[in-house]
């Protein structure tokens, strides 16, 4: 067997790709679906920017088959990790190749350096004015804190996420605005990032320290669950932080989880209506990262007035809106390509409005559509709920 | 590149210097001359998951992908049941289209992913899930354009006439002008590079099921299967070992256990009316009884409500285009693929399961009855370890394909060691003339060299 750094984070990972693929090409199309699964195969076609083609990079590169160059870089980087390969691909190493995917990053990373200006991000993130990938001032929350009157202990810490705290802080905004409705006994701390960005594009030498400070930061508070508007963070807690040996014992929801429960309860219940027609994006790490479809549906489904219509690429055949893995930043252009080939699927179905429950997404749709001429509403289903009349219990 | 220098099997993997993607014909016609006249090798690739080390360019040069850009469905006649393709065009996509545009029509599929093209499993005498109707892949090829090595266009079938663009709606058969095609099918992309291939399609009759038969019997599954082919009532009668068929709940070393079939025989069905449908099911039932009563233990099930009932990721083997699970476990996956004499196969299936259990690998053994059954398909897979058990594997298969080839058997999809093996083997009149056609057609050996161990 193949030896393997030891020390990688993603050891595992890197052996698992030895085990199980054949480069059958099932993951080029969606199971049953037949339709093109893959952002980053459709666009650049080479065998390399497709599921099996990182694997086999992956093995040629531990076989020492491939020598580490610059030229590399795009197969391993150009690829927004949504994994839709892991829900075509029908192999016992279906369910790990994205992990595979970012533990070749974390070894190219080592190599041949981060994708194209992704090392951004994380210079940002570490330094110490700044904390987050977007590169302006750490935001310690305490002015968030004191304008909401919010306590310095309680039950729920509300993780805001770096792209609500600093980009699209109308989520932010709309989430405390609901908590404190609902009643949430609920308090912000001094977050950090929660590494999202790092693991995504293997820049992971200082992942650990981000996460168990933010576990400690939540400790201090004495909260025992943590709710996060982020899809984004939301996968990374409850499936990264583990993964790098950052262990806590908090539970951590998505929004929608938690408004679900109280909509379910009846505490919460929305009176005037939203007239418009709504189409629901489905996060990649919201969905296929966590397998939530349904939630966000029920909670639309509720709002009285709205016409929640389906992309035909829906729940995990969604298409991805291109802004993850790194993409973003590091192939802005293409983000945007991808995004508006979303626009175009809420456009055959007559949606007005493009709506979604995570900030990352929210943005590249929303570029896309200010670049392209959308015209469509891109909002948050925490923005339209606070936009309406609703009433807790 | 380097994604494109190997496959699943033990076949040695061999960098390409390019990968060109082309769009439209013109740029292939272009390409040929120059490769022509640099002496380039050109290796045609689809998808590269033939299971033969077809797509491996032996001698490095150009691999053409056809898999990206000519993809493209231009045609189907629903009034005499053909489509027109391009090279790339995939299984999944042809079910898709169809399905979306004429869901009175189908096509047949083999147990290959839905990324496979269509094409290539016709020109290489690929499988498919109406064999026991209509033989061959390659005998429902209706036409095919091709580049050959001097740049030239040809076109084959009722398509063939005229000097220009041909009318889509001419490519309705095959016959009855020499039957040109035999210069390209089977040959493995090393006569010229097919462009349009046309394909029938058949009806997508309304009465759909799905049965099988559980054999108790290593000899005995072979009558099974020539009866059942012989009944003439199935589209297609597929007979796996049941160590095979376990891969697909467990890992790839599966073992048989007292008491348990020793085979499976999947056999779909279909039929224009209920009682069509009926009285094809009276006819496999009784066909059932019959081998029953001459002392065979036989079961019928109903193979849909057994995946209902026990795992539905038997439905791989129902609802094709699929991944059929227990080829897709494990990183390595070769075969020995034949057709074969029906008449052969209780000594095929008693001495290859000796071979599997000898070299310690799980028998995946598999075949088809062909066309009401005049022939059988028989074929040896093994899932293997690609980076541990390679040479193991190789061994496994080397006196598989001795036994087979001693009794009879054909290989397909014949990877550069078996052709090697082939060559000792077959009248040196056959050989003498299968060479001056190569070099007839591909002067320069640019079209896949190195395939059929060509050394010119």
């Amino acid at each position: 067997m193949v030896e393997v750094d030891e020390s990688l984070v993603g050891k595992e990972f890197l052996k698992l790709a030895f085990e199980h693929c054949i480069k059958c090409g099932t993951c080029k199309m969606g199971y049953k679906s037949f339709k093109p699964s893959c952002p980053s195969g459709e666009k650049f076609l080479f065998e390399s920017y497709w599921a099996s083609g990182r694997i086999r990079t992956a093995i040629g590169i531990l076989l020492e088959e491939l020598q580490w160059s610059e030229e590399l870089k795009n197969s391993i980087f150009a690829c927004t990790t949504c994994g839709a390969c892991m829900d075509s691909c029908q192999a016992p190493h279906a369910h790990y190749i994205v992990d595979i995917i970012e533990s070749l990053r974390e070894l190219a990373v080592q190599n041949i350096g981060p994708g194209p200006n992704q090392e951004n991000l994380v210079e940002r993130t570490n330094n110490p004015e700044m904390w987050n990938p977007y590169g302006v001032p750490n935001s310690t929350n305490a002015e968030l804190k004191e304008k909401y009157n919010l306590p310095d202990k309680a039950e729920w810490v509300y993780y805001i996420g770096c792209t609500s705290n600093y980009r699209q802080t109308k989520i932010r905004d709309a989430t405390i605005r609901l908590l404190k409705r609902a009643g949430i006994n609920f308090t912000l701390i001094d977050e950090h990032c929660c590494t999202s960005p790092m693991l995504r594009t293997g820049q992971i030498s200082s992942a650990r320290d981000f996460m168990n400070y933010n576990i400690e930061k939540i400790k201090e508070v004495g909260a025992d669950k943590l709710v996060t508007s982020c899809a984004g963070c939301y996968r990374t807690f409850i499936k990264d932080f583990e993964k790098h040996g950052a262990n806590f014992d908090f539970e951590v929801y998505h929004t929608v989880e938690l408004l679900k429960d109280l909509l379910d309860s009846g505490k919460m219940k929305i009176k005037s209506k939203y007239n418009k027609t709504i189409t629901y994006h489905d996060p990649c790490h919201l969905g296929r990262h966590m397998g939530i479809y349904e939630i966000p549906r029920e909670i639309y489904k509720q709002i009285p007035g709205v016409k929640l219509v389906e992309m035909k690429r829906n729940r995990n055949f969604a298409w991805c809106c291109g802004a993850g893995g790194g993409v973003k930043i590091g192939y802005p252009e293409w983000a945007l390509e991808v995004s508006n080939e979303r626009l175009a699927h809420a456009r055959e179905v007559g949606a007005e409005v493009i709506s979604s429950v995570c900030p990352f997404c929210r943005t590249n749709l929303s570029d896309a559509n200010e670049n392209y001429n959308g015209g469509f509403e891109i909002l948050d289903l925490l923005e339209i709920l606070d936009t309406l009349d609703i009433e807790f219990k | 590149m380097y994604p494109y220098s190997y496959d699943a099997t033990e076949a040695k993997a061999h960098m390409p210097d390019f990968i060109v993607i082309p769009q439209e014909r013109a740029q292939l016609i272009d390409l040929v001359k120059f490769c022509n006249q640099y002496i380039i090798p050109i290796v045609p690739y689809i998808s590269g998951n033939n299971i033969g080390g077809l797509c491996i360019p032996e001698r490095g040069g150009i691999i053409v992908d056809f898999g990206k850009k000519m993809n493209k469905i231009l045609h189907v006649n629903e009034e005499t049941m053909y489509a027109v393709l391009e090279p790339g065009v995939t299984f999944g996509q042809l079910k898709q289209y169809l399905d979306e545009n004429y869901p009175n029509l189908r096509y047949s599929y083999p147990f290959a992913p839905p990324s496979a093209g269509v094409v290539g499993n016709v020109l290489l005498s690929g499988m498919n899930s109406m064999s026991a109707k209509i033989g061959s892949m390659a005998d429902s090829i209706n036409g095919l354009e091709v580049i050959t090595a001097d740049g030239e266009i040809v076109r084959i079938g009722s398509c063939f006439y005229g000097d220009g663009e041909s009318d889509l709606d001419s490519w309705y058969c095959r016959y009855p002008m020499p039957d040109l095609m035999g210069l390209f099918v089977n040959w493995q992309g090393m006569t010229g590079l097919v462009t349009k291939c046309a394909v029938q399609l058949w009806q997508n009759l309304p009465y759909q099921k799905h049965s099988a038969a559980l054999v108790f019997g290593m000899r005995e599954v072979a009558k099974v299967l020539r009866e059942i082919g012989k009944s003439e009532v199935v589209d297609d009668a597929t007979m796996f070992c049941i160590e095979s068929i376990k891969m697909m709940f467990e890992d790839y070393k599966t073992k048989k256990f007292p008491g348990e079939p020793d085979f499976a025989v999947l056999m779909p069905i279909s039929a224009k009316t209920e009682k069509m449908l009926e009285a094809k099911e009276e006819i496999l039932e009784n066909t059932l009884k019959k081998l029953n009563e001459e002392g065979i233990k036989v079961i019928g099930i109903d193979l849909g409500e057994f995946s209902q009932l026990f795992s539905l990721r038997t439905r791989c083997a129902i609802d094709l285009p699929s991944v059929v699970l227990p080829i897709y476990v494990s990183s390595g996956l070769t075969w020995f693929g034949s057709y074969a004499p029906a008449h052969k196969l209780e000594e095929l299936i008693e001495k290859t399961d000796e071979i599997y259990h000898k070299h310690n690998f799980s028998p995946m053994i598999y075949g088809k009855t062909m066309k009401s059954g005049h022939y059988a398909v028989f074929r040896l897979m093994a899932n293997y370890n690609k980076y541990e058990e390679q040479e193991e594997v190789k061994e496994l298969m080397n006196e598989i394909a001795e036994v087979c080839i001693d009794a009879g058997c054909i290989p397909y999809k014949t990877p550069i060691w078996l052709t090697e093996k082939l060559r000792r083997k077959i009248n040196p009149g056959w050989l003498n003339l299968f060479e001056k056609v190569k070099k007839m057609m591909d002067p320069n050996n640019i079209f896949n060299p190195g395939r059929w161990n060509f050394n010119y």
